[in-house]
Order: structure tokens, then C-alpha cells, then sequence
């Protein structure tokens, strides 16, 4: 008996310290690259640039974050757990509603709710497929991004539609103590995300429920209705980034779903940052700077953009397999 | 024996000179250069289609060969990729920038900005105000020419399918434009209602089953005697459509000179009527030495036109 104590120990001492040697060296490999494209790419380490990275990174971080957030309500495991494919279709959609109402004459009172509410119908679509008609997310969220893209081509017949409007242009020009409109929307929305996902009742129950479904039902959490939230959250955040797609594009453009896995990339790549390997408002905030940073350093650097997809998929591959067999072990 | 000792110092030092004089003939040649020193960037949403990739060879090679150090950005058909990387390379503050197609609602206003930051802005097929210099072939021309051959291949009388999908960039508006402005003249050609969309990507399968239904709708004796296009992608997949509808009353006509519509123009048995050929090597090519101009002090025009050739069954024009 006490032999089995102590082998049970000693297996989960070194389950522990896997993880962590995983999770250290997640974030050596971040600092090393850093370190790397600091030494080596002239320009890199300028405010100027650092503030492009984070201004280029909002969109994908608001998308990241809705997709974050169905993690946490829903489980990471691809197959039981929950997952939103059809996010970047979505805010593919809701900048056509949005560019369509302000080419058609409404204002942005009337276009950011329109496009905010076109986001929550389609993830009330995607809650509705998954907890009530019990459809497997991935295919149910497949479906629906295929629901998504279609309408977008509907609604855009496939062109480029010009917007502007004052919110577009403060978003576009505007700068606040030396940071520009979309850095701080990065920024604020972070930090808000953390408040709610991390330091919130609601951000703790919705862990439960994406941790251990059955023990949440146990102690009175209406699972269900968290993980409709999660979904409806999840096109809130598609409907929030499209109104940042619009104002850095000028436009609603084809080619928005095409965001769908960096997207991705981001949300899993983020769940190594954290101790327990789950996804983390702080993690997903690290993984989809890093993105960001790898495609400006190797710019800098003068390395052929053709590279850049290429080493972002592999690095991506390489974290997700380790955290899978972090996970098996 | 001190001879020869001395012969071989004189052959040694001989050729250290030579060597060394080589090196500075080689070291003036590099000074020579027009762009050398000088870092020129650029940027283009996509090389999947053969205008573009020929193009951007063109100007990357030429630059290079003008002593350039280039910093070469393809988007791979993401705007949004492209709009981050025209970020970057603004950060990065090049001499000059060279910006390629693209959709002018979306790089205006980074173009705005390159301009803004103080870097000279070249184009190749785009005209903003933002450029120096805009490169392009005449595309008034080639859209007229175009519409005129088909007037005379329809004798003035039929219809006419139009894929009208990228009237936002600018060089596809002229040449549409201008073949609705020839078919004016000639009262006897409608183009039917509503015009088609061509696509990227799916270009080529998009086209076929569009045109697939076209021609189900207007069978043979509807009229329907004609299909054009702003570039000649779309005018590979109709082709196809209209050769296994086994159909010989339909033709196409395509801009661009792909090399597979090319192929078809010439093939006596295909459809495909006619293509204008544009020289897209020479249209980089021509880009880079208007930037080396400019560098250089010399004076710029505000566009510079490249030849282009119509291509009929006939041969070239």
C-alpha cells in the first residue's frame, strides 16, 4: 500500500515537473525569439514598432478571446470538448452588415448594433446546434460557418464594400498618449477579460463547467445556459472585431474567414503559457502577440514572406503536440 | 637562383595587383549603380495569377540588378496581411516603395500613410494620388480594341455576357467601362442582365458552371454570341464551358495574355476569340527604373504606358 503511495508520488511529481519543463520552456522559446529578433532585427525593439505589433494584433486578439472563452466553458479536448469554427466567418459577416448599413446611409448608432447583434445570432445558432440539438461542435460550428460565409457572400455579392464613418476614423487615426485607437482596444479588452474570466464568480463557474460538466451539475450550475453563453459570446466578440476589421480595411473585403486559423493557432498556443495548461485570457493575450511579433521580426529581418505561414504553422504543431502529450501523460 | 627568386615575387605581386585592381573595378561597377545603398520595398496582395507573379519578378529583378536591396511583401490574397506588412515596411522607412494592384478602397489610406511618413510611392495598375508614378499598360486601349474586335466578330448584332466581379480595381473599371462605352455606339449588342461575378480564388471553376447556366439559359438561336471579362481567368473556365456545351455560335475575349488563354486564342477548334496581351515582366521592369530615376534626381511622369498586343485566331495586331 505504501509502495503504490509512493509510486503515485512519484508519477505525479514527474507528471508536475513535465509540464513545467513544457511550460518554462513555452516561454523561453517566446523571450528566446524575442531575444533573437531584438539582437538581430534593426528596428524591432522601437516603441514605434512595438505599438504596430500590438495595434496589428487586436483583431486577432478579440476573435482569440471569444474563442478562448468557449474553451473555458466547453473543455480543449477536440473531441468531447466545444470549439467555434465558425467565429472568423461570423466576423466576416458582420463587417458586411456593417459596411453595407453605412454605405446605405445609417450611421454608426444604427451599424455597431447591427453588427454586434448579427454576431450574437450567430453564436445563439451555434449554442443552439451544440446544447440543445446536442450536435458535435465541430461539425455543428462547421455548419454554421458555412451558414455564416454564405450570408456574407449574400448580403456583399462577393465585393468590397467602402465604409467610413467618425468611429471608423477615430478607430483608423486616432492616438491617446502616443497609443493608437486599436492598440488601446487591445489593451482595455484584455484587461477586462481578465476581470471577468479571472476575478469574477461568472468567469470561476463557467471554469467548472468547461472543467468537470457533471460535477458542475452537481452543485446547481445551469451548465446548459454557461455554455450558450459561451457560444453567444463568442459572436459578440466576432461582432466587436469586425467593427476593428472595417476601420483597418476601410471596407468589408472578402477573405475575413481566412482568420480562422491563426485564430485557432492563438487560443491553443496560449493554453502552454498557463500552469495547468488551460486556456488563460493572459495566455491567449501572450500566444497572439507572438504571432504578431514572429511576421513583424521576420519582416524586419528580410526574410521572404513566403516563410512566415510555413514556420508559424510548424511552431504552432510543435507547441500543440507537446501539450497534447503533456496532457496524455 | 635570385632570378627566379625575384621572378616569382614579381608574378606574386603582379597578381595581387591585378587581383586588387579587379576588385576596385568591381567595388566602382557596385558604386555605380543607380539603387546602390538604396532599400526599396514591395508590397502586393497576391502572385497566384500570372500578371501578377511576371510583375513582381520584373520589378524585384530589375531592382536587384539596379543594385537595390529589396524587401519584397507578398500578401497571399490577405488584406489584411497586406495592410500589417505596408505597416511595417513604413516603420522600417525604406527610400522608396513600389505597390502593386490590390483593391484601391482598402490601400488607399495606407498609401495616404506611406505618403504622409515621407517615402516615394510607385504603382504598378493602380492610380491613386498618393504615387509618383503609376505603371500600367493603356487601358483605355485595350478595352476599346478589345470591344471593337468584338463588334466585328458579332457584326454588330447579339449578346454579350460580362463578369464585372472586380469593378473596384481601378484597371478593371477602365476596360469595362470602355467596352460599355464602344458597345453604345452599336445599338444591335445588349449585355445581359445582371452581369456575372468572377471570383478569386475558384476563379476558373466559378466561371465554368456561372457560364454552365448561362448557356442552358440561352441556347443556340438566343443570340447569345459573346463573353468578356476585365482579365482572362475567368475566360479559361467559360471557354471550357462553352466547348463542352459543344457550343460554336459563343466566343470568348480576355485581357491579360495568360499563357493557357494564350494556348486557347491560338487553338483554331477553341472558342476563345481574342486576348489583349499585356507584358507584365516589362511593366515590373519599367517600375524599377522610374524608381531609380527618381532616386537619382531625374524627373518622373505621373504613369508610364507599356505596349500591350491583341491576340486573335488570326495572329497578332
Amino acid at each position: 500500500m505504501k509502495l503504490q503511495t509512493d509510486k503515485t508520488d512519484t508519477s505525479s511529481n514527474g507528471y508536475t515537473l513535465q509540464k513545467m519543463a513544457i511550460r518554462l520552456g513555452a516561454f523561453a522559446a517566446f523571450l528566446g525569439i524575442m531575444i533573437f529578433f531584438a539582437a538581430t532585427a534593426r528596428g524591432f525593439t522601437s516603441s514605434y514598432n512595438i505599438l504596430n505589433i500590438v495595434e496589428q494584433s487586436a483583431i486577432l486578439g478579440f476573435l482569440a478571446f471569444g474563442i478562448t472563452v468557449v474553451f473555458i466553458g466547453t473543455g480543449t479536448d477536440v473531441q468531447k470538448g466545444g470549439i467555434d469554427l465558425s467565429i472568423a466567418a461570423n466576423a466576416g459577416l458582420c463587417t458586411a452588415v456593417y459596411s453595407v448599413l453605412l454605405e446605405g446611409g445609417y450611421g454608426d448608432s444604427v451599424a455597431i448594433p447591427a453588427a454586434i447583434v448579427t454576431g450574437l445570432g450567430i453564436g445563439f445558432l451555434n449554442g443552439f446546434a451544440v446544447v440543445t440539438l446536442r450536435i458535435m461542435p465541430l461539425l455543428s460550428t462547421l455548419a454554421v460557418m458555412n451558414i455564416a460565409a454564405g450570408l456574407e457572400l449574400v448580403v456583399t455579392q462577393n465585393t468590397v464594400i467602402g465604409a467610413s464613418s467618425p468611429v471608423l476614423d477615430m478607430l483608423a487615426f486616432d492616438k491617446f498618449l502616443g497609443i493608437s485607437a486599436l492598440a488601446w482596444c487591445l489593451i482595455i479588452g484584455s484587461i477586462l477579460m481578465v476581470c471577468i474570466i479571472h476575478f469574477s464568480p461568472l468567469g470561476l463557474r463557467l471554469y467548472s463547467v468547461g472543467g468537470n460538466l457533471e460535477a458542475a451539475k452537481s452543485v446547481g450550475i445551469h451548465t446548459g445556459r454557461y455554455i450558450y453563453g459561451s457560444y453567444l459570446f463568442s459572436g459578440f466578440a466576432a461582432g466587436a472585431a469586425s467593427i476593428l476589421i472595417v476601420s483597418r480595411l476601410s471596407s468589408s473585403t472578402p477573405g475575413t474567414g481566412l482568420l480562422l486559423l491563426p485564430v485557432l493557432a492563438a487560443a491553443l498556443l496560449g493554453t502552454v503559457f498557463s500552469r495547468r495548461f488551460v486556456p488563460t485570457i493572459g495566455g491567449t493575450l501572450l500566444a497572439v502577440l507572438f504571432i504578431g511579433a514572429l511576421s513583424n521580426g521576420f519582416q524586419l529581418l528580410g526574410i521572404s514572406s513566403y516563410w512566415v505561414s510555413g514556420v508559424q504553422g510548424a511552431l504552432i504543431l510543435v507547441v500543440v503536440a507537446m501539450t497534447s502529450f503533456a496532457k496524455k501523460s | 637562383m635570385q632570378s627566379n627568386k625575384n621572378k616569382n615575387r614579381t608574378m606574386i605581386t603582379t597578381a595581387i595587383f591585378s587581383l586588387a585592381l579587379a576588385a576596385s573595378f568591381y567595388a566602382m561597377a557596385a558604386d555605380k549603380l543607380p539603387l546602390s545603398g538604396k532599400t526599396v520595398g514591395v508590397t502586393i496582395i497576391g502572385t497566384d495569377h500570372d500578371f501578377d507573379l511576371k510583375a513582381y519578378q520584373g520589378q524585384i529583378n530589375e531592382l536587384k540588378a539596379l543594385g537595390a536591396k529589396v524587401i519584397a511583401l507578398d500578401a497571399n490574397r490577405n488584406d489584411q496581411t497586406q495592410v500589417s506588412q505596408i505597416q511595417t515596411l513604413i516603420a522600417q522607412r525604406p527610400d522608396a516603395i513600389i505597390e502593386q494592384l490590390g483593391n484601391l478602397k482598402v490601400l488607399n489610406p495606407w498609401l495616404k500613410r506611406i505618403k504622409q511618413a515621407g517615402i516615394p510611392l510607385f504603382t504598378i495598375d493602380t492610380e491613386t494620388p498618393y504615387a509618383i508614378n503609376n505603371t500600367t499598360s493603356n487601358n483605355y486601349s485595350i478595352g476599346s480594341e478589345l470591344a471593337l474586335q468584338m463588334v466585328k466578330d458579332m457584326h454588330g448584332v447579339g449578346k454579350v455576357v460580362m463578369f464585372n466581379g472586380f469593378s473596384s480595381v481601378p484597371v478593371c473599371k477602365i476596360r469595362l467601362d470602355e467596352i460599355r462605352y464602344v458597345f453604345k455606339s452599336y445599338p444591335g449588342i445588349k449585355i445581359i442582365k445582371p452581369e456575372l461575378r468572377d471570383v478569386i480564388p475558384n476563379t476558373v471553376q466559378q466561371a465554368y458552371s456561372d457560364m454552365s447556366d448561362m448557356l442552358t439559359k440561352y441556347g443556340p438561336g438566343s443570340g447569345l454570341k459573346a463573353v468578356v471579362a476585365c482579365w482572362d481567368v475567368p475566360m479559361i473556365g467559360a471557354t471550357q464551358a462553352i466547348e463542352a456545351a459543344k457550343r460554336t455560335d459563343v466566343k470568348t475575349y480576355g485581357i491579360d495574355g495568360s499563357p493557357e488563354y494564350v494556348a486557347m486564342v491560338r487553338n483554331p477548334k477553341s472558342p476563345a476569340a481574342a486576348v489583349v496581351a499585356q507584358q507584365p515582366y516589362e511593366i515590373g521592369k519599367q517600375a524599377a527604373k522610374n524608381v531609380a530615376t527618381y532616386l537619382n534626381g531625374g524627373s518622373v511622369p505621373s504613369f508610364t504606358l507599356v505596349p500591350s498586343v491583341l491576340i486573335t485566331k488570326a495572329g497578332k495586331k
